[in-house]
């Protein structure tokens, strides 16, 4: 093989392998947000499934969320197979239960929010799972970057005076 | 050998002074000011640790440009700009983790190669005034930059979230939050001896850069950038494509200068869209500097020796100047005055230094044809 046709095929090759690695680090780094509701699911086809007393939530070996009856807790999770432990109580003086929950998480969704009743019940994926939409907030009007004088002259950037000089 | 063996002591000390003036002056300069300053030794260990961590692959990018003759790249802010542009795409796209962090580098490959195939082929243009056309090359790079960054993202390249976006609906925020991907490769094995956290993932990635440039040096490739920084010409006499190793120089440097951007951005934790960039080149420079380099000799020593006094200056300098004048404010603006001051300096000494042995040859040359005449 000519030295030049080894030289455009390991190129190539190089190429291939970098967009795999790319791919793959697309699909295992995406990451979710996951928020637990301990809240009454009320009125799903005629029932209603009511809050537990007291939920532990343990993702990765650290718990990460204690929640009384209508609390709310959150955990970051990269990847779609999504996996955590709960501790429920379901009444006042109650023995804890242990469940051991597995969880796909869907790709296109930054924040999932799962209702724990509605989950433990086992009912319907719609019934405890829900996107988190954050509220839109009025947002005062932002100086836009670079506007000043003609050359961008100031104390800041050209003495190199900004925030984070201090940890070049 | 004999010939330095001839030289008496007190002119050889003066001779290794007047080589490492610069590092000299540091180390002074820090034994002066850490007592000022009153930090603990194991402060002063884990903050060194921690920017060695997060500037030395940046540093030791500038030592191909050098091994090519072409001095100190400035340019490296390119790769730089390119690894903010991957960083803020893996940002809106919510990948996080070392998976965000790898997926920033292989996407900072093309457009710091590309940034560094313009600059290389604008530099053998201005061959000889290489520094100040990759200086300029910057502030021309730095605008198409500012004009990616804030009008075209979010208006014809997506931008899915808003909070990386300006309110306005277009354009990057000043600041894009990588806490989910912070000291995410710095915490990878690190290990704490004595209270200092030693980030050993990251000093294994900086060992990889080092044993590839050891490496690098013995190839084809490298002995060619290495002749054609000793002589451009014997080495086009010698069959070498000028132009084109010297292209490839710049473009590593490039290439790797946006990894070690992204090394440095995963251990800030945040992003400063618009200043992130433009002094980073510039610290670098001064960095190998201080560590004894020259604008045409650098090794590996030199950048590990800049990193620790430039930076351990850095550190020290603010309580030192609060200590001297009770307004740690001019300790600030005393690093900013130093670490420009150092380059200056040492471009100073490099050209003292050339024209120095240019006229001691010249009178060596003029002396040998008297004597030839007299004969």
């Amino acid at each position: 093989m000519k030295v030049k046709t080894r030289r455009v095929l390991f190129a190539f090759l190089l190429v291939l392998v970098l967009v795999a690695v790319a791919a793959a680090m697309m699909v295992i780094g995406r990451g979710h947000t996951v928020y637990f509701d301990n809240k009454t699911l009320e009125d799903y086809q005629g029932q209603t499934y009511k809050a537990f007393e007291k939920v532990v939530v343990t993702v990765k070996d650290e718990q990460v969320a204690k929640l009384a009856k209508r609390d709310r807790g959150m955990s970051i999770w990269i990847g779609q197979n999504f996996k955590m432990i709960l501790e429920v109580t379901r009444e006042k003086g109650g023995e804890a239960e242990i469940h051991e929950i597995d969880l796909k998480l869907p790709y296109s969704v930054d924040g999932i929010v799962i209702n724990l009743p509605a989950l433990l019940a086992e009912l319907p994926e719609e019934a405890w799972f829900s996107e988190f939409v954050p509220a839109v907030t009025e947002e005062p009007a932002e100086e836009v970057p670079g506007e000043g004088d003609d050359f961008g002259l100031g104390l800041e950037g050209e003495l190199g005076l900004e925030d984070g000089l201090g940890d070049i | 050998m004999n010939g330095k063996k001839n030289i008496p002591a007190g002119k050889r000390l003066l001779e290794l002074v007047r080589n490492n003036a610069v590092p000299i002056m540091f180390i002074i300069i820090c034994a002066i000011f850490i007592p000022m300053a009153g930090f603990s030794p194991s402060y002063l260990l884990n903050e060194i640790v921690t920017r060695m961590g997060r500037n030395l692959f940046l540093v030791l990018c500038l030592l191909f440009p050098i091994m090519a003759g072409m001095g100190l790249n400035f340019a490296m802010t390119l790769g730089a700009m390119g690894a903010e542009i991957a960083v803020i795409l893996v940002a809106d796209w919510q990948i996080w983790g070392i998976p965000g962090v790898v997926l920033a580098m292989i996407l900072s490959i093309p457009f710091s190669a590309l940034l560094g195939f313009i600059c290389g082929t604008l530099q053998n243009m201005a061959k000889g005034r290489e520094m100040i056309t990759s200086y300029i090359i910057n502030f021309f790079i730095n605008g198409w930059y500012q004009l990616i960054v804030l009008y075209v993202m979010g208006a014809v390249i997506p931008i899915i979230h808003a909070s990386i976006m300006l309110p306005r609906g277009y354009g990057i925020r000043n600041t894009v939050s990588l806490l989910n991907m912070r000291q995410c490769l710095d915490d990878l094995l690190a290990i704490r001896v004595a209270g200092v956290k030693i980030p050993v993932f990251t000093f294994l990635l900086v060992g990889l850069l080092c044993l590839f440039i050891v490496w690098f040096r013995r190839t084809k490739l490298g002995q060619d950038m290495r002749a054609v920084g000793q002589d451009m010409e014997v080495a086009k006499a010698a069959g070498i494509n000028v132009d084109r190793t010297r292209i490839i120089s710049v473009v590593m440097s490039t290439v790797c200068a946006g990894f070690g951007m992204v090394i440095y951005l995963q251990n800030i934790g945040n992003l400063p869209t618009y200043t992130g960039h433009a002094q980073i080149g510039m610290f670098c420079i001064a960095a190998l500097l201080v560590g004894g380099a020259s604008v045409e000799k650098a090794g590996i020593g030199n950048a590990f020796l800049g990193v620790i006094l430039f930076h351990m200056m850095f550190i020290v300098a603010p309580g030192a100047g609060a200590f001297i004048t009770g307004d740690s404010m001019v300790g600030e603006y005393f690093r900013v005055f130093l670490s420009y001051g150092v380059i200056t300096l040492a471009l100073i000494m490099y050209e003292a230094k050339k024209r120095m042995a240019k006229s001691k040859a010249g009178q060596e040359l003029a002396a040998a044809q008297v004597k030839k005449e007299d004969a």
